[in-house]
């Protein structure tokens, strides 16, 4: 069956076995391999990605249901212009060891960002409840998205501009 | 002299302005370099001295990649033709197996090789004792033992293979507690007269002295459960072959020369003709320190000729990987009125699963460590290994160091409560300073535990809380 969707704002389509999971899709048919198979049954996140501004499993998701639908991908999260707010301080704290988790958490806290710009530590922690992390734990997690969320709220451009040579 | 450099200038501004264009259509995004050590002063420290890393912040150089998802972890690498592999596993915990039909998932369109143990060139292998098969064959001694594997053009193929594979066993009386499996007439897992396959006895001074000379002997038990390492990342690998009998293993594994020598025993290959190639590892914690599926996939994908992937589910990374050692551990502790320790006997029983796997290093450290940070004059250690029918019990992160420390960390807390003294000062009293020895003999040097403690209690308000 046919696909069509629109990630990281592009409209991509595919010819798919009607099983296919959105998860599949995103990694074997669009190679964007930034979303993982940690259980694939829905219980780790390592898959997250966003639909239409709620992160879901993308392991549970089948790819027809995403049909015409707009999805994030952690490889759209970083424009030319520099690193999400997210990925930068995860990368600053060290929220990130081994790195399988951190495509799935990072778009969790986007999609809770999006939708509350000033979460409490409680909000933060009921959002990744789905995403599991067996290296780091999740308290600098829990610090970096608190400082994102400052970053992100403040007026003043965040990011750093780019290196001039 | 001035046309010269007119002329260079202009052929020098032509790359750069498309090198920068080149850039911008790469989406990769600019940012600033990551921060790095200061170089002055240097950070190896002298003798007695701190390092002058310590408070500084250092960014992994990997998370970047981590961050924006283009980390190729093993899952994430396709190699042309490549198939998928499937292992079909017991689900019953000792039996024999009987017969394997494997007829009706050979014939499905999709399947291009299917694999029985009796297949494999030398079907054991193992880091101490080598005892645990690649595929079952005929016994099966734990519910995860693999039986046949399947490789198939897609994993769903695959999976449909294995499901219809027909297995009958012959059931076996089976063990599952390590106590248990310690009595003479206990199911014996792999034969002979007894289950238990590694032994460690330390003893030091006189015990009985020791305890004859306590004001007061505490006498507890302790057990700590098996824990799955699982790591988020489930064990992946990618077996290939070229034309010259040379093989190619992709695997997010720790220990790649361990692999490569495993691999080449069971495959009767020349190490020098086998490749592992180590993946970014997604969590490891001990559980990826030695090789689970790559030679079924090599030979897999020897028979059919093309490449082939085996990734575990989630089940199998919980029945068909090693989890950590269920310890069982008994500590009698002798103390002077004051607290001091004059004597400690201590003796575990570790549940090792159905294999050896890196059982024996396990009891060791634990063995080694038992008596905990503490000067202790008489010790008495014995510990056990034995073999259930359960999930092989391997490496996981200290080597049982952690479940030796619950047990007499407990009991210093109970022997501080029973003596009315100060559980932090029951420690201090006790701890190994310049010069102590520990039960093995070995005379310690620099020894920072008691000024760790100090720190450790100022920093986390221990006297405000108590």
């Amino acid at each position: 069956m046919n696909v069509t969707l629109t990630v990281n704002g592009e409209i991509r389509s595919a010819s798919v076995p009607p099983e296919t999971t959105l998860l599949v899709f995103l990694r074997e048919h669009l190679l964007l391999t930034g979303a993982k198979t940690g259980c694939d049954i829905g219980d780790c996140g390592a898959c997250t990605v966003i639909v239409d501004g709620k992160a879901v499993n993308a392991c549970l998701m089948l790819a027809a249901q995403a049909d015409g639908r707009a999805v994030t991908t952690i490889e759209g999260l970083a424009t030319r212009e520099g690193l999400h707010p997210l990925q930068k301080v995860f990368e600053e704290t060290g929220a990130l060891q081994c790195g399988f988790c951190g495509p799935g958490v990072i778009l969790t806290s986007k999609a809770l960002l999006d939708e509350n710009p000033d979460p409490t530590t409680e909000e933060i922690r009921t959002a990744l409840a789905g995403n599991l992390c067996r290296c780091t734990g999740y308290v600098k997690m829990i610090d970096g998205i608190h400082e994102a969320a400052k970053m992100m709220q403040s007026a003043t451009p965040a990011l750093p501009a780019p290196e001039q040579r | 002299m001035a046309e010269d450099l007119d002329v260079l200038d202009k052929t020098r501004i032509a790359p750069v302005d498309s090198l920068r264009r080149a850039d911008e259509d790469l989406r990769l995004p600019v940012v600033a370099r990551p921060s790095t050590l200061p170089l002055e002063p240097p950070l190896v420290p002298q003798v007695g001295e701190q390092t002058h890393a310590v408070g500084l912040r250092a960014q992994r150089p990997d998370s970047r990649d981590h961050g924006l998802g283009l980390t190729r972890y093993i899952d994430d690498i396709a190699l042309p033709g490549m198939l998928y592999a499937r292992i079909k596993r017991a689900g019953v915990a000792s039996a024999r197996i009987k017969s394997i039909d494997i007829s009706a998932a050979e014939a499905m369109p999709g399947v291009m090789a299917v694999l029985l143990g009796r297949e494999i060139p030398t079907n054991l292998f193992g880091t101490s004792i080598v005892d645990q098969p690649l595929l079952a064959d005929p016994i099966v001694r734990q519910a995860g033992d693999g039986v046949a594997a399947v490789a198939a053009v897609t994993e769903q193929i695959a999976q449909a293979a294995c499901d219809a594979i027909k297995v009958e066993y012959e059931p076996l009386p089976g063990v599952y507690d390590a106590i248990e499996a310690l009595k003479p007439e206990s199911h014996k897992v792999h034969g002979g007269d007894t289950n238990v396959y590694a032994k460690k006895v330390i003893r030091q001074g006189d015990v009985e002295r020791g305890f004859a000379e306590s004001y007061r002997i505490y006498e507890d038990e302790y057990y700590t459960p098996g824990i799955e390492h699982a790591p988020m990342e489930p064990f992946t690998s990618i077996a290939d072959w070229d034309s010259n009998g040379r093989l190619t293993v992709y695997a997010s594994i720790g220990r790649i020369t361990l692999a490569r020598v495993d691999l080449s025993k069971t495959l009767h290959v020349p190490i020098s003709r086998i490749r592992v190639i180590g993946t970014i590892v997604g969590g490891n914690f001990g559980g990826k320190n030695e090789i689970r599926h790559e030679p079924v996939l090599a030979l897999l994908a020897k028979k059919a000729g093309r490449p082939v992937k085996g990734r575990f589910t989630r089940v199998e990374e919980f029945v068909a990987s090693t989890i950590r050692h269920a310890f069982f551990m008994k500590y009698k502790t002798g103390v002077s009125k004051d607290g001091k320790i004059l004597a400690r006997q201590i003796r575990m029983i570790l549940d090792g699963g159905a294999y050896c796997s890196f059982s024996e290093t396990t009891l060791g450290k634990a063995c080694i460590l038992s008596t905990g940070p503490y000067h202790v004059p008489n010790s008495f250690i014995e510990g056990y290994v034995v073999y259930t029918n359960k999930t092989t019990a391997g490496s996981m992160r200290g080597f049982g160091a952690p479940q030796v420390c619950f047990a007499y960390e407990s009991q210093m807390d109970d022997i501080a409560r029973d003596l009315k003294i100060d559980p932090l000062e029951l420690r201090m009293k006790n701890f190994f300073r310049d010069g102590s020895m520990t039960a093995t003999g070995q005379v310690l040097h620099s020894v920072k535990v008691i000024e760790s403690m100090q720190n450790a209690v100022k920093k986390f308000g221990w006297e405000t809380q108590s």
